[in-house]
């Protein structure tokens, strides 16, 4: 007569070692954020006691008034007009300083908007980048007035 | 004659790889999690031109009602009365590492005179590095 024995099961239990693992996957689905990591850099000129100093009439100046409302060199501009205002004078003199000078009142983005504008002159046909300054308020009372 | 008696086949479903697909899922996750060091919900401006930034930058944000906040990468951003303590804050950050990247968080409607402060405080604590974040802008926004 064959004796039945019992055999002891010589597997290792893996089965919910999938479920433990496709619980912590969504965990981290749940928990991941997908958040902007992009933007735009913004160069700093240097803080020197001793800038150099600009004329006026040396560079462009671009105002932005609340809503949007440009104005480049005393003339009222669309977004768009600026970089073909700008071609002939960076021409002449590709590192004629463009100042960005927002009212204090504008909002941010219109700021943005056109600085994003003059980064982009070499894809609307500049030789250069474009040497934007954005002076901050401190800086235009201490050295423009 | 007696009959063999049929090989019992026992339902199987072969779910051995299944825990090494979900690891590797995991692993994945794990990597590419980023914690983030700043809350703040804002509306951000919309540029063309986008760069990555590097992980672990310093956060200012500027929430639409014109509030501030600062993180220096690693710690939760906290709520500061005013920019000077932008100041203090990236003075203490750049003298422990001058090339820290900065980024600045701001509502697209904040005025511009917020945006300024936060950014004069920066460029006073000698921060070379300094982003705006964004985000694309596309077609339809134009």
């Amino acid at each position: 007569m064959r004796i039945e024995r019992d055999r002891p099961d010589d597997e290792i239990p893996t089965s919910s070692m999938a479920d433990i693992a496709f619980l912590l996957i969504v965990f981290f689905m749940v928990t991941t954020t997908f958040t902007a990591t992009r933007g735009l850099d913004f160069a700093l000129p240097e803080d020197d006691d001793n800038p150099p100093v600009i004329e006026k009439e040396e560079s462009v100046l671009i105002e932005i008034f609340p809503g949007g409302n440009l104005v480049v060199d005393q003339n009222p501009m669309k977004l768009g007009e600026i970089i073909e205002y700008l071609k002939p004078k960076l021409e002449r003199n590709p590192k004629k300083p463009v100042i960005i000078r927002p009212d204090v009142a504008t909002e941010y983005r219109h700021m943005v908007e056109v600085y994003d504008e003059l980064r982009q002159g070499e894809e609307h046909g500049l030789s250069e980048p474009i040497n934007i300054s954005v002076p901050t308020q401190r800086e235009i009372q201490s050295f423009w007035y | 004659m007696k009959l063999k008696a049929s090989i019992e086949h026992k339902p199987n479903i072969p779910t051995a790889s299944m825990a090494d697909i979900a690891f590797l899922l995991i692993i994945f996750f794990m990597l590419t999690i980023t914690f983030e060091v700043d809350k703040t919900q804002v509306q951000l401006p919309k540029t063309t031109l986008r760069y990555e930034i590097p992980k672990k930058a310093a956060y200012v944000s500027v929430d639409p009602n014109g509030r501030i906040r600062v993180s220096d990468g690693n710690s939760q951003s906290s709520l500061v009365s005013a920019a000077d303590e932008v100041l203090s804050m990236a003075a203490t950050v750049i003298a422990t590492d001058p090339q820290k990247t900065f980024v600045v968080k701001s509502d697209g409607d904040v005025p511009w005179e917020k945006v300024d402060e936060v950014l004069d405080a920066l460029k006073r604590a000698k921060v070379r590095d300094l982003r705006l974040l964004s985000d694309q802008r596309t077609v339809d926004d134009l």
